[in-house]
């Protein structure tokens, strides 16, 4: 046989039982019904965020004089209104927006972050890796709860204060999760070859350590997602994060806390949101941690 | 093993100066103090103020300040709430019952629960009660505690109230009397809401851990030893299994014992008991500093004795694991 014949041969075998990675990933991931169906309504609810404060316009802030709170399906309110008259859809479409924003925010920031720090440590070990660590540890030891305070009152209830207070608690997550990836990447043989090879230290970081060593935080930025939402609402809920009358979603859970016995929808119009929009978040997070799991790869 | 005890120990004490340093600050950084917020709407007079400053060394450098403060601590002192002048030591105590009843419960549902359902699921993989658990504890991982809170007082306490519904409302008061110090003496229904709470989400986490965690030891060369010389399933899955799997599931409980003060901040605010967690978070607001930072420090000195347990113990759970060797996982 010729040369060109095994090399057709061999070229057919490879595309016929061989699918790459991502292509692998994309098809496992799409078999998981329940994540399926999580980013279906994750991308409703990012269509809500997007497009809602423009469908239902008018005031969502200020008390409406003399108004009465309404259930909801009451005329000109779908959900019905708030002890202040105000029109809890205008405002649950808003508190999405704000949710979704601050999380996009607060993730692209400890990402980054964690991994920079995560990766020194693993990577460099040492004094580095023994500083990263106690900072993480004694993080972890201060009650956020005390943080919040102290944030809002030095710097008052803005946006980027409540995204600074968060982003104080969520990096260190991702920095331990990294830390480890890369401590596991480190040891590995392509590595020792990489730098007999005689290549620099940028090099071996950048091409060699830090793809190796993603896919554990591809998943760990939908719980980041997950978990700045989730930490938003329960600071907005203790009074700590936004305060009235901003319509995000802690707040409006904590204003309900008046009325929820006799109205309900007060309380679960927000917390119906916000449980939809990390479950669906969560969801997707879980079907890509099954799906880019090498040691799954090509299992049913 | 001495010399490992006492490098932990040093470590877990300079985690907790750091800790309580980087909150010292914070208390400080803050506009006005707790003297400023003691008069309520009117505030006090400024000679007043100062006499209440000075009582309370208020007025004295922050460095002095600082330094009292942890040479108190070391003599288990933990100095006088600015608010009402009561001994936080006192505070400590009674918060501390209610906040200690409130994490056993929650702890016998999180370790019970997570055990029982771990098991089950790994045991009967694929089945529906395997399917139902996975789904249920992705899905109360993205549950705030709060949330659930107020949710279980919803479908447990107002509707079945407004539907008279006897047996499914949970609506009770915490118990005032208990017996042994964790038995309530009283309704059992009142601690049955915060319990499940405080539990539910670290239970979820565990128990998935745990199923996975056991499914890999049950794909083990010597899982099929055991069951080839003939050992019963019931025996293979408890001695073999659930032992070998129960490692990561220690260290990961361990982890999750850290995370308790922030979910007993929120259970006691959302069902109104009085503990240390909603006591510290009202301290807080008023910048009543002696008592976020005494109380905070035992729940930090807590916090790093159990971690500290949990290192121990895996040396127990697994003999080839000497003390203080890290796990090779």
């Amino acid at each position: 046989m010729s040369d060109a014949v095994l090399a057709a041969r061999a070229d057919h075998l490879v595309e016929a039982d061989a699918i790459s990675y991502w292509q692998d990933v994309r098809k496992r991931f799409f078999r998981n019904r329940v994540s399926v169906i999580g980013l279906l309504i994750l991308a409703f609810l990012l269509f809500v965020a997007v497009f809602g404060p423009i469908l239902f316009k008018g005031p969502y802030k200020a008390a409406v004089n003399g108004a009465e709170l309404q259930r909801p399906f009451s005329k000109g309110h779908l959900l019905g209104t708030d002890d202040l008259g105000r029109d809890m859809l205008r405002r649950v479409v808003r508190g999405l927006g704000i949710s979704l924003r601050l999380a996009a925010a607060v993730t692209l920031i400890s990402t980054v972050l964690g991994m920079f720090l995560g990766g020194l440590a693993g990577y460099f070990g040492g004094w580095i890796d023994a500083l990263v660590t106690r900072v993480v540890d004694a993080i972890y030891a201060i009650p956020y709860v005390l943080v919040g305070i102290a944030f809002i009152t030095i710097f008052g209830s803005h946006f980027w204060v409540v995204m600074l207070t968060l982003i104080s608690t969520a990096w260190i997550g991702t920095a331990r999760l990294f830390r480890a990836a890369v401590l596991q990447v480190r040891s590995q043989d392509y590595i020792e070859a990489a730098r007999s090879t005689g290549a620099k230290t940028k090099r071996i970081l950048l091409s060699h350590v830090l793809p190796n060593a993603l896919p554990p935080i591809i998943v760990s930025v939908a719980f980041t997602i997950a978990g700045a939402i989730l930490a938003e609402s329960i600071y907005s809920f203790l009074g700590i994060g936004f305060i009235e009358p901003t319509p995000a979603i802690g707040v409006m859970i904590r204003s309900a806390r008046q009325q929820f016995q006799d109205y309900p929808h007060v309380l679960l119009v927000p917390a119906g949101a916000l449980v939809l929009l990390t479950l669906s978040i969560v969801f997707v997070g879980d079907g890509l941690r099954d799906a880019l799991d090498p040691k799954l790869r090509g299992a049913t | 093993m001495g010399s490992f005890l006492l490098k932990r120990l040093g470590l877990a004490l300079l985690t907790a100066w750091a800790a309580l340093t980087v909150m010292f600050l914070l208390l400080v950084a803050m506009p006005g103090d707790a003297v400023t917020n003691k008069g309520g709407e009117k505030a006090l007079n400024s000679a007043t103020q100062k006499n209440i400053r000075a009582k309370y060394g208020l007025d004295r450098p922050l460095i002095v300040q600082y330094g009292k403060f942890f040479g108190n601590l070391a003599h288990g002192d933990l100095g006088y709430s600015i608010k009402n002048d009561r001994s936080v030591n006192t505070d400590l105590k009674e918060t501390a019952k209610t906040s200690l009843r409130l994490l056993f419960w929650g702890g016998i549902v999180q370790i019970g629960g997570s055990l029982f359902l771990g098991f089950l699921s790994a045991a009967k993989k694929g089945s529906i009660i395997d399917r139902v658990t996975t789904i249920a504890s992705v899905a109360a991982q993205a549950i705030p505690i709060f949330v659930g809170g107020l949710l279980a007082q919803v479908f447990f306490g107002v509707f079945p109230t407004q539907h008279k519904i006897g047996w499914l409302s949970f609506n009770r008061f915490w118990p005032n009397k208990w017996h042994l110090g964790v038995i309530p003496a009283e309704s059992w229904k009142g601690i049955v809401l915060p319990a499940i709470v405080v539990g539910l989400v670290q239970m979820a986490f565990l128990a998935r851990l745990l199923r996975s965690s056991m499914l890999e030891v049950l794909r083990a060369d010597y899982l099929r030893t055991a069951q080839a010389k003939g050992l019963s399933r019931r025996r293979v899955l408890v001695h073999h299994a659930l032992r070998n799997a129960l490692i990561p599931y220690v260290t990961a409980a361990g982890l999750a014992l850290l995370e308790i003060f922030g979910i007993a901040v929120q259970t006691e605010t959302v069902f109104g008991l009085y503990g240390i967690g909603s006591k510290v978070a009202e301290a807080a607001l008023i910048q009543d500093t002696p008592v976020v930072l005494g109380l905070a420090s035992v729940v930090i000195v807590a916090a790093t004795t159990m971690s500290l347990l949990v290192d121990l113990s895996y040396s127990w759970l697994d003999p080839r694991i000497r003390v203080g060797e890290k796990l090779a996982t």
